[in-house]
């Protein structure tokens, strides 16, 4: 059988096959990655919908679930509409730049078969934004106005963490170029701004009836505690999506890096992530005893670390999320001391830890090179950036409640609240055979022994 | 009639109406109404229930 002799042209066509295959495999592998980062996600909003209804006393149950997965649904076309269009448009400041290929009468915003990645991103970024706007949910249950949420909610979730997206993750962001920034987990731009901005709501939303008597608080028990539990271990299934959508897959030979271009991996963001984890569980545990916090724990030693997750030694992370643990749980006591009703310690869990940690990554890893001749991270950049970022979360999410609370919108009667949201608003019971949501808790939330 | 392609040769954005920038001026507007309304629905949906237990 006669075999042709392969020339140079020939063979160069053969190599530029191969490696048009092994371009287009490695933008599927990259579409693959982020694809399921972003599935892992919802995990935070299933676990979201667990936490909340179970911190809810029974009256609110469905309540607290119906406006949680009511958030997802509408920080996804908003994100759309807006919010993606804000992360190309503003990393300079507030003066927006040319980003007319984000809007969304743009051809990239849609099925493109030579555009592997800005659906992708896109699909990522939504998440995070969804979960920004989450944050907040439940801090507020009980007594807000789902409308009011809704409204609260796209603010935060699809325009102001994206602008501080822009600002302090996006390549040519300000708070990169000038300031050095390093946030590569989102301690920042997504816990700080979530954290103040619901800061912000509560002072206008005011406490839950009973919450204080005579200025002295009062426990308000969760009716399915259980069920809580088990909703923030799912928030730390969903951690692991958010945190790997935090690194950049690149194709051809550069690797992983972070969205600053440093050289990372998932194996340096797995060492930091779990030891994060376990510092916080154990200093929140030390710190109250309490089965609530004890698992808050897990997000507050996560966040605590996550600015500086590529940089931290794991024995650092793990010291860190301890300590800063107790810094959460005394800033949740003040907050309660000062008549601060959050019903879940959003602002401590994610406000103070976000803008500790932040802080602390200029503490403990000034002094680090940033790639593309931007500043190195230092203590001064690291701390006027924690400052921004608690200020534009607080000043919309305060002004936005001033405002619906002036319209006399953003709190339901009190009468309501008494009876509670699921008797009111909500076209089915939670627990219809066994707890009638109606008329079976005291106004501290304990169910009256009822032969049950 | 909604197709924005007459072939798959060399093609790229192929959505409904992706060469129609007007039309999807005009979806976005109604995405943008839908989350409005939605929004405008609960309020209406609050109130009266509100009442009805005053």
């Amino acid at each position: 059988m006669a075999t042709e002799t392969p020339t140079l042209e020939s063979l160069q066509a053969s190599l530029d096959a191969q490696q048009a295959i092994f371009n287009m495999h490695q933008s599927m592998n990259v579409e693959v990655f982020y694809w399921w980062c972003t599935a892992i996600m919802v995990m935070i909003h299933a676990g979201f919908l667990a936490y909340e209804m179970g911190a809810s006393r029974s009256k609110n149950a469905l309540a607290a679930g119906v406006k949680n997965i009511l958030a997802l649904a509408v920080i996804i076309p908003t994100f759309y509409l807006f919010g993606w269009w804000i992360y190309n448009a503003f990393p300079g400041g507030i003066i927006p730049a040319e980003a007319s290929g984000a809007l969304p009468w743009s051809q990239s915003m849609g099925p493109d078969v030579q555009d592997m990645g800005t659906g992708i991103f896109w699909a990522a970024f939504a998440l995070f934004g969804a979960t920004t706007g989450s944050i907040m949910s439940g801090a507020v249950i009980e007594r807000i106005r789902v409308s009011a949420f809704l409204i609260l909610t796209v603010i935060l979730g699809s325009a102001v963490w994206i602008l501080a997206g822009a600002w302090g993750w996006h390549p040519d962001g300000w708070m990169l170029t000038e300031m050095g920034y390093h946030d590569v987990g989102a301690s920042g731009v997504v816990h700080a701004i979530a954290g103040f901005f619901t800061l912000g709501v509560l002072i206008n939303l005011g406490p839950r009836v009973g919450k204080f008597i005579n200025g002295v608080p009062q426990q308000i028990r969760a009716h399915n505690l259980p069920m809580t539990l088990i909703g923030l271990m799912m928030i730390i299934f969903g951690f692991f999506g958010f945190l790997g959508g935090c690194i950049i897959f690149n194709g051809g030979d550069t690797g992983w890096t972070t969205i600053y271009n440093n050289p990372t991996n998932l194996s340096a963001f797995a060492f930091n992530t779990l030891m994060g984890f376990a510092g916080g569980v154990i200093g929140c545990y030390i710190a109250t005893r309490d089965p609530f916090w004890t698992m808050s724990g897990g997000l507050v030693g996560i966040i605590s670390v996550a600015a500086g997750l590529d940089l931290y030694d794991p024995g650092l992370a793990f010291i860190i999320a301890t300590c800063v643990s107790f810094i959460a749980v005394g800033a949740a006591k003040f907050l309660e001391k000062k008549g601060i009703d959050d019903a879940v310690g959003a602002v401590s869990v994610h406000g103070v830890t976000g803008v500790v940690a932040v802080i602390l990554v200029g503490v403990f890893a000034g002094g680090t090179p940033n790639v593309g001749g931007n500043p190195a991270i230092s203590l001064y950049g690291q701390t006027v950036c924690a400052i921004v970022m608690a200020v534009l979360g607080f000043v919309p999410g305060y002004l936005v409640s001033y405002i619906l609370k002036k319209f006399n919108v953003l709190r339901v009667p009190e009468n309501v609240e008494v009876l509670g949201l699921d008797e009111v608003e909500i076209l089915a019971h939670p627990y219809p055979e066994s707890v009638p949501a109606k008329g079976n808790t005291t106004e501290s939330g304990d169910l009256e022994a009822k032969g049950a | 009639m909604g197709t924005s392609i007459t072939s798959w040769e060399n093609v790229s954005a192929y959505f409904t109406f992706a060469d129609s920038p007007i039309l999807l001026m005009l979806f976005s507007l109604g995405v943008a109404g839908i989350v409005v309304g939605l929004i405008r629905f609960i309020m209406k949906h609050e109130t009266k229930a509100f009442d009805n237990h005053k």
